[in-house]
């Protein structure tokens, strides 16, 4: 975790209202891993009194570029898309805990909401670059919203689903799971809260549900304590969550979400969790 | 060229606590010290107010905690924290090694309480000092805020004081009536400093679901938005007070600093603005040490109340606009 003054060095309306901006910052693209975010300070003159979280969409280790990616919601993302290549941001990251995927994982399930497509991206990266298979289930509300499969690893099976029924599976994005989830070794996900709850409410039981094994557990290996990094490779699922934020550090204890251990700090716990730790009760 | 070589700007908030500096980082933004790790060089610090402690584990209140308001910000964390002896057991090693006070905060929900936390923090190493936060509902007393009435400040103070040799600064809440008469109770009771002002109370609605967008409904504003309203009780409390006042409330500039200096602030505490940038706390250092050789100033102590009338000015109670 550092802080950086990262230059702007592209920025694209890639799809009405949604952006992608890259920035220069070399030691923070050296630092990430997937599932990792920054935390962005728009200009003094915008007059905003808070960062801005965002999900590293991507970075090149190479290049010395990350990317970022977000929809124009309020004051924060409105200064943030007027600002012009050239102009720079300050940065605070790497922050948060990153996705953990166990070494004999195979096959990578993604699944992302909308925006959540920025939380599991980079994953899909990774995930390709390790040899692994990647099946990236996507939902938006419309075919207008749908993440271009340009901008995907060739490699990525790539399936849409859109409540619509604009483009691909008519429907929730959770109801083309079914379809891969005895395939998938682990499954990551990030997107709305109760797409992360129906996802999380697939995944419990699944072992005796589809007689499969789960990683790690044949012959019944040892719990590991909620909340390790240990907990999270060993569970099928992982979700990246979402929530309004003030230090990103963990001083302030302003993201926490409820966990089945009380609250725990996105920023800091999170924001990847393994299913388990999370309470779901109230968001399905 | 200035004739100044090396301004002091140390300072003194009573029964001997010393700040090298004035910059403090306020109760709730700055964690416990560790947590911005390798991004502030903490030390560096005036002193640090921990985040807020109370006797027992507290976990806070639900979701969503935080929002951003116009220039400022709500939160509602619900005095989240593993209790004191956790703290200590957890922090105060660390702190014990630091060159920068720590100043434990401490809340409660009854005089006890506070009296047990003071107890318990009273001769640990690593702790410099306590601030009383007050701004919490005196549940034996129906729930009305130790910080709104001038009798139950003075009596948590004076039963903190007989508790604790540590330094003992209370921090004043903004939504005080006549905040000069509780600063007042407040000094007769024994505090050695006061800190001014706490958050004060608003909300924010979610407008898509139409309903109060904070799992609390309430939340504490802070920010520059502040600004002005801690100001003025700053000018007002030093008018009627001899001890340290400490200022917290939207300081984000050298500017800010000043002004509450000018108005009787002998320290300020940066709170909100180290969300948006860690390391202002450091900058505003070297800026007022800056400012004071800019100044010809031996100290910024030279500055402190230059802004306050020589006759004691009318209280805000008095009305704003209209005048008899």
């Amino acid at each position: 975790m550092k802080l950086f003054a990262a230059e702007l060095l592209e920025t694209v309306e890639f799809l009405p209202g949604q952006w992608l901006q890259t920035y220069a910052a070399p030691a923070l693209a050296q630092a990430t891993k997937p599932g990792q975010f920054v935390h962005l300070r728009t200009p003094d003159y915008s007059g905003l009194v808070l960062r801005r979280p965002f999900s590293i969409n991507t970075y090149d280790r190479r290049a010395g570029v990350i990317s970022i990616h977000f929809r124009v919601t309020g004051k924060g993302t409105e200064w943030l898309a007027h600002m012009r290549p050239g102009e720079t941001a300050q940065l605070l990251g790497p922050l948060g805990r990153p996705f953990e995927v166990d070494r004999r994982s195979r096959h990578l399930l993604l699944v992302a909401g909308g925006l959540g497509m920025a939380g599991v991206r980079s994953l899909a990266d990774e995930a390709v670059a390790g040899g692994r298979q990647v099946t990236m289930l996507f939902g938006a509300a419309s075919a207008t919203e749908v993440y271009p499969s340009s901008l995907l690893p060739d490699e990525v099976e790539y399936v849409v689903a859109t409540d619509d029924g604009s483009f691909g599976h008519a429907g929730r994005v959770t109801e083309l799971v079914p379809r891969f989830e005895a395939w998938a070794d682990q499954c990551f996900a990030c997107g709305p809260m109760p797409m992360l709850a129906a996802l999380a409410q697939l995944s419990r039981g699944r072992e005796k549900r589809l007689g499969v094994a789960r990683l790690g557990r044949r012959g019944g290996a040892r719990e590991q304590p909620l909340g390790s990094p240990a907990a999270r490779r060993g569970a099928w699922l992982q979700v990246s969550v979402e929530q309004n934020m003030g230090c990103a550090v963990g001083a302030c204890l302003g993201c926490v979400i409820m966990g089945t251990k009380g609250p725990q700090r996105v920023c800091r716990e999170g924001p990847v969790f393994a299913a388990e730790e999370i309470a779901w009760e109230g968001w399905r | 060229m200035s004739l100044i070589a090396e301004v002091d700007l140390s300072v003194e908030l009573g029964r001997g606590l010393q700040l090298r500096n004035p910059i403090m980082v306020a109760s709730g933004t700055f964690g416990y010290g560790v947590e911005y790790g390798d991004v502030v060089d903490v030390e560096r610090l005036g002193a640090i107010c921990s985040k807020g402690t109370t006797l027992r584990p507290r976990v806070g209140n639900p979701p969503p905690r935080v929002t951003e308001t116009p220039a400022g910000m709500l939160n509602s964390i619900g005095l989240q924290n593993p209790g004191v002896d956790a703290v200590l057991e957890r922090y105060a090693e660390r702190w014990a090694g630091w060159r920068v006070p720590v100043i434990v905060n401490v809340a409660g929900e009854s005089v006890e309480d506070y009296v047990e936390v003071a107890r318990r923090l009273d001769g640990q190493p690593g702790v410099a000092g306590i601030e009383l936060n007050i701004s919490c509902p005196n549940v034996g007393k129906g729930g009305l805020q130790f910080a709104l009435d001038a009798e139950a400040a003075a009596h948590v103070t004076e039963a903190v004081r007989e508790a604790t040799e540590l330094p003992l600064m209370v921090k004043l809440s903004p939504a005080a009536t006549d905040v000069r008469g509780i600063a007042r109770a407040i000094e007769q009771a024994g505090a050695d400093a006061i800190s001014a002002v706490n958050t004060l109370s608003g909300m924010a609605l979610d407008r898509h679901a139409r309903r109060p967008l904070l799992g609390n409904t309430y939340g504490g504003l802070s920010g520059p938005a502040l600004k002005p309203v801690a100001l003025r009780v700053v000018f007002e409390v030093a008018q009627v007070v001899r001890i340290p006042i400490v200022a917290i409330g939207g300081i984000g500039s050298l500017d800010d600093v000043l002004d509450f200096m000018f108005a009787g602030a002998c320290a300020v505490q940066v709170g909100t603005a180290v969300f948006a940038d860690p390391v202002l706390p450091l900058r505003l250092i070297d800026e007022l040490a800056e400012w004071c050789r800019g100044e010809d100033l031996a100290s910024p102590r030279d500055v402190v109340g230059v802004a306050l009338p020589e006759r004691r000015a009318r209280p805000s109670t008095k009305g704003v606009e209209y005048r008899p």
